[in-house]
């Protein structure tokens, strides 16, 4: 089986600013891949060159072998396939979430892919139900909170049953709570064997949601590597802005979920 | 500005929708010709962007306060065609959710502000401005006298719509059914505040907003600019259907022939028997010899009646918002936009109770409510008319709808508004009291029917309901979106302004208070542009691609049917028998 997707040397530009400087990175089936970075790294614009929502000017984005272009994604076949397939969650829910309801924001997608509307009311209570958020139904999205705005988004991605679902920070302006159930609801679909590209910069829940980290600095790629490799590359992680040498106190045992690093480790390294 | 229900006669509403159907035909073709797929947010969230102008309250030299409409901004930045179309859906979002304007004058305020309003102001702009550069005075200053001539000539169309009513509608006794004033009366009245404080507002705002674009985002500018957008060529048609409609609404209202020169005179004398005779009273034998003059009489109880209708409206404004005056903008204005998401948010609970309005089909209610409120505006008897207040209240009680509420949130408002403008009736207008308890009820009954359609139906049902009296699905669809994204500006904006207000030391001079109001607008309108980007975006994620597709509702049931019969009956019967 051929990759979802593969970069091939892109560069993109916003307004004469370089967002991405000569990426190449390859996406593998079935595999979840954790995009980290700093504000402002290129991270987004990546994820949008990816879900065909920005085309770059330099180098060029395949999908399963086929060039994904402007023109390409003009043609109806091709464009009703590449979003059937392809799920993005926006950043923001306020964008994503347009619809008059949360039936309709789930209901949007089927809809705009023509299914039937009685296999759109199937599928849409099947998602509510799975989501845990079948009693939000008729909600309009600014009754709703941020975790539940956020489930929403999924859901409405979801509908469409995508193999490939893109991520732009999941887990940002969460409670712990909502945290925890979202990275949940990730890892069980993505058990079906799906891939998953997501944009953070959360470095505590990245074991378990990534097989593998792309670090982006100033849009270039500064490494690849599995999540261990990649917290435990401290210069790494400290070029790319992600970790700051600081200090702190502790007044209780340190825990080993996640690395930890001290100032004056570092210093000594 | 806002016409309400009840102040129009249906066939002048009729007329009036007709005038404005072309041009929202002709403009929503364009738009779907023109930018296709990313009209739909943009649409929308500048729709909530005017609506949101609407809102902002902004301190007039000479110690009032005025908010603008905004259809210069939205012409200059849109184009006349997307700011035709976007001040109409931000009208029809006040009309159906926030009683607003009325639902059969909905043409008619479209006419006069989105449609009169956003080409004159288009006119003016592009006059005015010429080929100025982009961040010149002169586009400011054109941009503000191309607002302050759009309202001002929407006013005139609405003075001139309410001076026909009496004219040419009237009882068997001679009161006038809506409107009571005639022309001489109504157009001055109107023109007073418009061409003063409102006009006023509105050009601080055009001005304003465009000059801060010029700092801030001078490509939002450039679409306007003349290099840009070929000559129109549809203009020279659009100008001869605007003539010609004062004319439609004449031929609809009343035969050529009767509508003669003996017209005038005799509406004249009616309202001036009780003038002569008041002045006569006092000074019995002594009454000035100008009065028996008809002419001069005319003026004279017109310069009256002008000067009755404002001090009531501004007596009463003053009685019904004691505090609104000792509050600043910001408080003000927070204060407004706190009322609208309260008030969104509890006509949502209250459509989730149990009640008999509630079970209906909103598609029945739509039908059956809208039959009845026409039929409201339509009736000829006070018997009638008080029947059918009398019918709303019996739906309210059936649908756990309290009277607390419509009182507080219909029954009164109405009364300050049209109460204020009727009360001057009861001495100007012939048969006075019967032409001040038509409009005063109907206006009361219209606002009721439309509000309980409001209280007991959720709105993205309501929504689709209008989608099924076959309006166009992109309508429906902008009108959802810029639904939704007005409560994220009512959000941001409250925001904005509670930021602003915990750094504020000290009260601020209207001036600076002014700048602020209209700076705020102005990042509200970036972000309004913004957002509208980003939301396409996220559409095209997921599969839209320039047709918006809507989910049907399942067939309406038989019963569904036999109640749309038995409602629409009721009303033809209602305005049948108050012929």
């Amino acid at each position: 089986m051929t990759s979802p997707f593969q970069v091939s040397g892109v560069s993109y530009f916003y307004n004469g600013l370089q967002a991405l400087q000569d990426i190449s990175l390859q996406i593998q089936p079935g595999e979840r891949v954790a995009l980290l970075g700093a504000n402002g790294s290129g991270k987004s614009t990546l994820l949008r060159l990816l879900a065909g929502l920005s085309f770059p000017r330099q180098g060029s984005v395949s999908f399963f072998g086929e060039p994904l272009t402007e023109p390409r994604l003009r043609e109806e076949e091709f464009f009703f396939a590449f979003r059937r397939r392809v799920g993005m969650v926006f950043q923001n829910p306020d964008v994503q979430l347009f619809n008059p309801s949360v039936f309709d924001e789930v209901a949007f997608g089927p809809l705009q892919l023509r299914w039937p509307p009685d296999r759109i009311r199937a599928r849409v209570a099947e998602l509510l139900e799975h989501l845990d958020i079948a009693a939000l139904k008729d909600r309009p999205p600014y009754r709703l909170s941020g975790g539940e705005k956020k489930r929403v988004a999924i859901a409405s991605v979801l509908a469409l049953d995508p193999e490939i679902l893109i991520l732009d920070e999941p887990l940002a302006a969460l409670d712990p709570l909502s945290q925890n159930k979202i990275s949940e609801l990730l890892v069980s679909w993505s058990d079906r064997s799906k891939t998953v590209i997501m944009a953070t910069h959360d470095l505590d829940a990245l074991e378990e949601i990534a097989d593998r980290c792309v670090v982006l600095e100033s849009g270039r790629i500064a490494g690849i590597g599995k999540p261990l490799e990649i917290l435990h590359d401290v210069a790494l992680l400290e070029r790319a802005r992600l970790l700051r040498p600081h200090r702190h106190a502790h007044r209780m045992p340190i825990s080993a979920s996640h690395p930890h690093v001290h100032a004056k480790d570092v210093e000594q390294s | 500005m806002h016409i309400p229900d009840g102040y129009l006669s249906p066939s002048t509403c009729a007329s009036l929708y007709a005038a404005a159907a072309p041009f929202w035909y002709v403009a929503l073709r364009r738009v779907r010709a023109a930018l296709r797929t990313r009209a739909v947010p943009l649409l929308s969230v500048f729709a909530a962007f005017s609506f949101l102008i609407m809102m902002f309250n902004l301190p007039l030299p000479g110690g009032t306060t005025g908010h603008a409409v905004g259809m210069a901004i939205a012409a200059i930045v849109l184009g006349p065609s997307m700011a035709i179309l976007a001040v109409s859906i931000a009208l029809l979002i006040q009309a159906l959710f926030f009683g607003d304007g009325g639902i059969t004058a909905f043409g008619a305020n479209c006419f006069n502000m989105a449609i009169v309003g956003s080409l004159t102001a288009f006119c003016v702009y592009r006059l005015l401005a010429r080929k100025a550069p982009i961040t010149s005075v002169r586009r400011l200053l054109a941009a503000g006298f191309a607002g302050y001539a759009a309202i001002n000539l929407a006013a005139l169309c609405a003075a001139i719509e309410f001076g026909i009513q009496p004219i040419l509608f009237h009882d068997a006794s001679g009161a006038p059914l809506y409107a009571p004033y005639p022309l001489g009366i109504s157009i001055p009245a109107m023109m007073l505040g418009h061409l003063t404080f409102a006009g006023l507002a509105e050009f601080v705002v055009s001005a304003g907003v465009v000059g801060y674009l010029q700092r801030a985002s001078p490509e939002l500018l450039e679409s306007s600019a003349p290099h840009n957008r070929p000559v129109q060529s549809l203009w020279p048609g659009l100008a001869l259907l605007a003539a010609l409609t004062p004319f439609g609404i004449l031929a609809a209202g009343a035969a050529w022939g009767e509508w003669s020169i003996e017209e005038f005179p005799t509406q004249v004398p009616a309202g001036l028997a009780r003038w002569s005779s008041l002045w006569a009273a006092p000074f019995a034998g002594y009454a000035p010899v100008f009065v028996h003059n008809p002419s001069l009489a005319y003026l004279l109880s017109a310069v009256l009646g002008i000067a009755l209708i404002v001090l009531c409206v501004f007596l009463l404004k003053r009685l019904f918002a004691p505090t609104s005056r000792r509050r600043g903008f910001v408080e003000q204005t927070i204060h407004r936009l706190l009322r609208a998401i309260q008030d969104a948010f509890f006509a949502e609970d209250t459509a989730r109770q149990p009640g008999f309005l509630q079970r209906l089909d909103p598609r029945v209610k739509l039908a059956g409510l809208g039959a009845l409120l026409v039929s409201a505006i339509a009736v000829r008897k006070l018997s009638l008319l008080t029947a059918l207040f009398l019918f709303c209240v019996l739906l309210a009680m059936a649908s756990n709808i309290s009277m607390r509420i419509l009182a507080t949130r219909v029954w009164l408002p109405v009364l300050a508004f049209t109460g204020a403008i009727a009360l001057p009736a009861l001495v100007l207008a012939p048969h006075g009291e019967r032409s001040a308890a038509f409009l005063v009820l109907r206006a009361e009954t219209a606002a009721s029917f439309a509000f309980l359609v409001l209280l007991s139906t959720l709105w993205s049902r309501l929504l689709y309901a209008l989608h099924f009296f076959r309006i166009p699905t992109l309508v429906v669809g902008v009108l959802a979106m810029t639904y939704r994204y007005i409560f994220l500006f009512l959000e941001t904006a409250r925001t904005m302004l509670e930021a602003r207000q915990t750094r504020l030391v000290g009260p601020l001079a209207p001036a600076q208070q002014r700048r602020l109001a209209v700076s705020n607008v102005g990042v509200l309108l970036q972000k309004t542009l913004q957002l509208g980007g980003e939301v396409h975006i996220a559409m095209v994620a997921r599969g839209f691609r320039g047709d918006l597709r809507l989910l049907d509702d399942p067939r309406l049931t038989g019963s569904g049917w036999l109640q749309v019969a038995a409602l629409l009956t009721l009303s033809s019967l209602t305005i049948w028998v108050g012929r």
